[in-house]
């Protein structure tokens, strides 16, 4: 049951002429515009063709509309609502997902009485409903196009409708010209167009015929549409095995017939496209004969061997179109419709051989790609850095991981026990670069902290010194402080660090440690100027250049600062060493622009830490914990001054090194530790997706505040059970292994008392104290068990031949319980007890000469684990920034719950 | 995605009520299958194949016997027997038992597609039981019928009149024959073929139609034959491994179209679009692994997954992995290459280096940066490559990936892997 259409089908064709498949009168409605494909396909067609597409169902998204280059394209619940409101259109275009778009057809045919084409571009649709769709299409007079293509576009009028022919720049490929192409391959479609653009011939009208079982507008009506277009003068089909369509087309204009997929007659089953598979007799070998007999040829064309006629000609590689084509015009006295564009040989855009020697045959010299790629490419040479795919974050993370095995975090691939080796400076690069760096790095880093630990009359400290007076924790202390360290405070830093980055990746840099790179080429524009240099000498800037000196540093970038005439501010110092710092990793792609960029800013919140961390009163005008700012700047690390601001006296090599141990062991847990998510749930709330929005102070205190009593302060229950077990003891040295304590009779004081308040606890239902600093969830029930951590570093320092005699006593405490019957087997002695063992270690000193306080002392127990965290943390919020995505961190409702 | 044979053909037959041959499976007991020739006189002993395969009655595979003793010599024979037809070759697993239905008429029937009418075909003739190649055109009717109004009564009557069927079977097959329209149509089905049709006799002389062979295929696009909830073994022959793990990620959103050509093959060449699929499969010959169609802009995710799979099957055994596409239209470069790239390093990571020279042809949306994201990974890497746009034509990249796997053979490999400082898998090379 078929409506009468134009010529001798025995079935429904409407379109008489190529030229009335896409004009600039027809109308567009596209359904399931906000689909995914649509969004991004349909604006690029609507404004090549001048704004087709009248309006876009979407149910339940009434009101939106979709943004296009040409103004927004409304949306309507329904295709009736669309004509109610007053658009009118005739064609109408598929977007629906494969078991909707049956119905979208139907919905398109029965509400539209004005409707005369409908172009399906989804793909995978179920023969059922093909024929279905087939039947209500012949049923009401409709041509349809498709399904599983790409639409159909015309460059003669300039019109797109349905899919994406010409991808996002079709007048790059869409020029006017005098052939006609049907494919069965959406992708071939605009390739064998763009074939041919190379070779000279523009085109009319190309269609993406699709290649479903079931093509709705095939070979047959193409080649009658295609006798009736004044416009084109020979078309090139491409097709794949499978249905009779070729078969029974009857062309009247020269054709070049591409026939690729003889392999697919070994095939058992279908690949690709749907209708090209084994079996019966419409396989490749028999298209090519059809086509062969049509023209008049015995042989395929190759180049090798060029067999056409003026009829048309047979290729099985689409490469040989245009030449083919070529061919078969000039026997039909009729040449190319402009001069060649250019040739198809191998032109690689990028290459490499990383050191191999290649024969002369592969090994192809890189060549300037075709324009516009050309200047892409070459605005890639200019950008530097990586780019990290964003997604949910939520508990993930792309810093840190933990072993849950193992119970080993890792940051950057780097375990904490070998960040335990490391210092401070060194983590910071890890954790912000992904590298540890060396000497010269930790020199730029340190000097850049140093340079802003000073917060002598700042808000900062004032700020926190007054959460200090209130008895904050001092992660409450910290926040205060870095509260205030706000996007503008970086902010020049920061955009000097972009200028800067700008200019030498321009410039080619290759090693901004390279002290001979030639910077000859780098000029700054008057604007560019004011981001780098103060009218006024900066004394900051002045003292960070002569730390520099002192310090021995290496920096491209900060020696043409200098070099220049005027005087650089302390921003710019600071940017000239943190894109020193960044340039390796930025060019290594191991880290982004962005994370380089914020480095400024980062090296303010850490200096802003370790400043606020001691007392106002260690801030002089011109001094930190009494060390003067030049030294500070000149030759102190973080490491070393973090130890001082902590321990409020200078550390031996030893006590230095534990102290490193110590902070190198707290760095991370893993994303889903309590401060990172802290961290990560303050970035998220920021929406990483507009990093520049993202305040990493707030990001900083978002971790500050979720530390506290019970997660980093916990190391403080092992140092306050120490010192109850270790009073009255006449104990100078805790390193001395010659202590001539008697460890193991206090052990067994201890454990009888233990023992006693066990089973008065039994008696009374009380129960009793759990010893901190032993057991673990994971390390249990073997007849021994071991903490690796704790074991690692128990080596590390008998290696170092270094005792702890807290340590000792721990070890000593757990077979005891054993032995005494008190644990069923060896208890490990886990990570807590490093902490609190290491820290004791360093300020039994100070406790015992009553300079240190036991408020003091947790003070600092905390303090030290918010030291390594604020250093593991940093690594997490950049990490956020980088990969993000707006408010991933929210739990889905679905599994929140309320409690009664 | 087929099904041939009575042993799951008569369960299919009996949702629509169309009477069948009794059959017994491999399983029946010896006291059973000798009633079953006691109630037929006969039964036909035929092997059981997984899928579609076709001439078995030509290739001897179909045993008759009369007896029981003869029954279980031929269950022996045919149980285990290999089937080649063309490039297909098949092992059985078991035998059916099928009542023989003596019978004047045999008919052919099938329901399937026609390119030629592009709408459902009936085909008939009443001289069934045969190769329906073999018979005379005009003994056979093919009758295209609406989508719509469905296989009616009307379209088998008509039919059967125009190829002049014996009266006595018209009506009967009038009655029945719609039914099948009803499996065809409501349970995905693309093509239903019983043959023979055995018109067998009553009492009365009346004649029924008795489906004495049947093959289906589905339409792995139409979630319908779903409902008849056959068991999955049933196509796992159609399927390897990685086929199946590629499988799970088929959604409507992007292709991910595979399948395997050598499992021996050294070329790994992810394509986009059937076009370039086609091409480069054809290209590539026995040196490519698997033929894909990645194209249909996958997201990201996806792709990564396709990528990773592909990697974790093949790319040991790669001398080059050769990702190649035309200029897409709206297939994200970006996006799929920044997908594979991460898939590719991470893969890496997680099984250390391995030789590969990977080279790419494509154009389309976001090209540049797209081959920038893969340039930075093999630099990462330390893997030679080449990158060629769409100016250069797309079958001269799959000729230059053909001479770097000869070249990759001939010791590049060894090369690359020294350069990496690692060993040669020995399957490659």
């Amino acid at each position: 049951m078929h409506q009468q259409g134009v010529g001798d089908f025995q079935y429904y064709v409407g379109i008489s002429s190529l030229s009335q498949i896409a004009t600039a009168q027809d109308k567009v409605c596209v359904l399931n515009i906000l689909g995914g494909e649509s969004s991004e396909v349909t604006p690029v067609g609507h404004a090549w063709s001048g704004g087709n597409v009248v309006f876009g169902t979407s149910p339940g998204r009434r009101g939106q509309t979709l943004d296009t280059p040409c103004g927004p394209i409304p949306v309507f619940n329904s295709v009736r609502e669309g004509l109610e409101a007053g658009h009118r259109f005739n064609c109408g275009v598929v977007y629906l997902p494969p078991t909707a778009a049956r119905d979208g057809v139907a919905e398109l045919i029965r509400v539209n009485p004005e409707l005369k084409k409908i172009f399906i571009i989804t793909e995978k649709i179920a023969v059922h409903d093909a024929r279905e769709i087939r039947a209500m299409g012949q049923q009401a007079g409709i041509d349809i196009f498709g399904a599983n293509c790409l639409g159909v576009a015309d460059a003669w009028n300039q019109v797109r409708i349905g899919g994406a022919l010409g991808g996002d720049s079709p007048g790059d490929t869409l020029k006017r010209g005098s052939i006609a192409i049907l494919s069965n391959s959406g992708g071939f479609t605009t390739t064998i167009a763009q074939y041919l653009r190379m070779a000279g011939w523009g085109t009319t009208t190309l269609v993406s015929s699709g290649k479903d079982i079931y093509i709705h507008y095939a070979a047959p009506e193409f080649a009658f549409a295609l006798a009736n277009d004044a416009r084109s003068k020979a078309a090139v089909l491409y097709c794949e095995p499978g249905g009779y369509y070729e078969r029974d087309a009857d062309f009247t204009k020269p054709v070049v017939a591409c026939v690729v997929g003889r392999w697919k007659a070994k095939l058992t089953r279908a690949v690709g496209h749907a209708g090209a598979m084994a079996g019966g007799h419409d396989d490749a070998l028999s298209k090519e004969r059809w086509f062969m007999e049509k023209f008049d040829v015995d042989a395929l064309y190759t180049p090798e061997n060029p067999v056409f006629s003026a009829k048309g000609a047979v290729v099985t590689n689409i490469a040989h179109i245009p030449a083919a084509l070529t061919a078969v015009m000039r026997a039909n006295a009729t040449l190319p419709d402009f001069a060649p564009e250019g040739t198809m040989e191998l032109k690689p855009w990028f290459g490499a051989n990383q050191g191999i020697k290649l024969p002369t045959a592969l090994d192809l010299p890189v060549v300037e790609a075709v324009a516009p790629h050309n200047l892409h490419i070459a605005e890639l040479a200019r950008s530097v850095g990586t780019v990290f795919a964003r997604q949910n974050m939520k508990d993930a993370s792309g810093a840190s991981q933990m072993d849950p095995r193992t119970q080993l975090s890792s940051l950057h691939g780097v375990s904490m026990l070998d960040a335990a080796q490391k210092p401070l400076e060194a983590n910071l690069a890890l954790a912000l670069l992904h590298e540890a760096g060396g000497p010269n790095d930790h020199a730029l880093i340190n000097l850049s902290v140093m340079a802003l630990t000073g917060l002598h009359g700042t808000a900062m400290l004032a700020a926190a010194q007054a959460a200090r007076e209130a008895g904050n924790a001092p992660n409450s202390v910290l926040a205060a402080a870095v509260s205030i360290v706000g996007p503008r405070t970086a902010e020049p830093a920061q955009r000097a660090a972009a200028l800067l980055i700008d200019l030498f990746s321009t410039a080619g840099l290759e090693d901004a440690c390279d002290q001979d790179a030639d910077c000859s080429g780098i000029t700054l524009t008057p604007a560019a100027r004011t981001l780098l240099f103060a009218t006024e000498p900066d004394p900051l800037a002045g003292a960070m250049i002569d730390a520099a000196h002192t310090r021995g540093i290496r920096s491209v970038p900060l020696t043409w600062l200098i070099a220049q005439a005027g005087h650089p501010s302390a921003d710019a110092v600071l940017a000239a060493l943190t894109t020193t710092l960044g340039w390796g990793p930025l060019r290594r792609k191991r880290v982004s622009r962005l994370s380089v960029e914020a480095l400024p800013w980062w090296m303010r919140l850490v200096g802003t830490q370790l400043g606020a961390s001691v007392d106002a009163t260690q801030h002089t005008a011109d001094s930190f914990c009494g060390i003067a700012h030049a030294e500070l700047l000149g030759a102190r690390s973080i490491t070393d001054v973090a130890a001082l601001a902590l321990t409020g006296r200078q550390l031996g090599s030893k006590d230095l090194f534990a102290f490193q141990t110590l902070t190198g062991l707290l760095l991370t847990n893993g994303p889903g530790a309590i401060s990172a998510q802290g961290a990560k749930g303050a970035v998220s709330a920021d929406g990483p997706e507009t990093p520049s929005r993202v305040q990493l102070n707030k990001a900083v205190v978002g971790f500050l505040t979720h530390t506290g009593f019970a997660h980093g302060g916990n190391g403080f229950e092992g140092v306050a059970f120490l010192l109850e077990r270790f009073a009255g003891q006449d104990l100078t040295d805790p390193g001395n292994p010659d202590h001539g304590l008697d460890l193991p009779a206090m052990i067994n004081t201890f454990i009888n008392d233990y023992a006693a308040e066990r089973s008065a606890g039994k008696e009374t239902g009380a129960g009793s104290r759990n010893l901190p600093c032993i057991n673990h969830p994971v390390f249990k029930g073997k007849p021994v068990n071991v903490d690796p951590r704790e074991k690692f570093v128990r080596e590390l320092f008998a290696a170092r031949g270094e005792y702890n005699i807290f340590h000792d006593y721990y070890r000593q405490l757990v077979q005891a319980l054993f032995d005494r019957g008190v644990t069923r087997n060896v208890f490990c002695v886990n990570v807590d007890a490093l902490i609190a063992t290491l820290l004791l270690k360093m300020m039994w000193q100070p406790l015992q000469a009553g300079r240190l306080s036991t408020a003091q002392m947790e003070t600092a127990a905390f303090t030290a684990f918010l030291y390594g965290r604020m250093i593991g943390c940093a690594g997490e919020i950049d990490d956020h920034l980088n990969r993000g995505r707006n408010m991933d961190t929210r739990t889905p409702q679905s599994q929140v719950r309320f409690v009664a | 995605m087929q099904i041939t044979g009575m042993l799951h053909g008569s369960k299919l037959l009996e949702f629509v009520g169309f009477p069948s041959a009794e059959v017994l499976g491999p399983d029946a007991s010896e006291e059973a299958i000798k009633a079953m020739i006691e109630r037929h006189g006969s039964v036909f002993v035929k092997p059981v194949f997984k899928g579609g395969v076709g001439k078995k009655g030509k290739a001897g595979l179909l045993g008759r016997a009369k007896d029981l003793k003869t029954a279980l010599a031929e269950k022996e024979r045919l149980y285990f027997v290999e089937h080649h037809h063309g490039n297909q070759s098949a092992k059985a697993n078991g035998v059916t038992f099928e009542g023989a239905v003596p019978a004047e008429h045999e008919i052919y029937f099938s329901l399937s597609v026609s390119t030629e009418f592009r709408a459902p075909t009936l085909t008939i003739t009443h001289c069934g039981g045969v190769d329906i190649e073999e018979l005379d055109p005009t003994l056979i009717a093919r009758v295209p019928f609406d989508a719509l109004t469905g296989m009616k009564a009307f379209v088998v009557a008509n039919a059967l009149a125009d190829i002049g069927a014996p009266s006595e079977i018209i009506s009967p097959l009038v009655q029945q024959l719609p039914k099948l329209w009803e499996l065809y149509h409501n349970f995905g089905m693309t093509v239903l073929e019983l043959n023979p049709i055995r018109m067998r006799p009553d009492r009365r002389g009346r004649l029924t139609p008795v489906a004495c062979d049947f093959k289906c295929g589905f339409d792995r696009d139409d979630s319908r034959w779903h409902r008849l909830n056959l068991p999955p073994h049933l196509f796992a022959a159609d399927y390897s491994d990685f086929e199946q793990e590629i499988n799970q990620l088929r959604t409507h959103q992007g292709q991910s179209d595979v399948y395997v050509i050598n499992d021996k093959g050294t070329i790994l060449a992810p394509t986009f679009g059937g076009g370039a699929n086609s091409l480069v499969t054809e290209m590539l010959g026995d040196d490519a692994i698997i033929s894909s169609d990645f194209g249909g802009n996958p997201p990201y995710e996806k792709m990564k997954s396709v990528a990773s799979i592909c990697f974790r099957h093949w790319l040991a055994q790669s001398n080059v992995l050769f990702i190649i596409g035309g200029k897409s239209n709206n297939t994200d470069i970006f996006e799929t290459f920044r997908a594979m790239a991460d898939a590719l390093r991470e893969h890496i990571s997680e099984h250390g280096p391995t030789p590969l020279f990977v080279v790419i042809g494509r154009g389309g949306p976001n090209l540049v940066r797209g081959m920038a994201a893969f340039r930075d990974t093999c630099e990462a890497l330390g893997l030679p490559y080449r990158f060629f746009g769409y100016d250069t034509a797309m079958s001269e990249v799959v000729d230059y990936a053909r001479e770097v796997n000869e070249w990759m053979k001939a010791g590049g490999r060894q090369e690359i892997a020294a350069k990496l400082g690692v060993g040669t898998q020995s399957e490659a090379a």
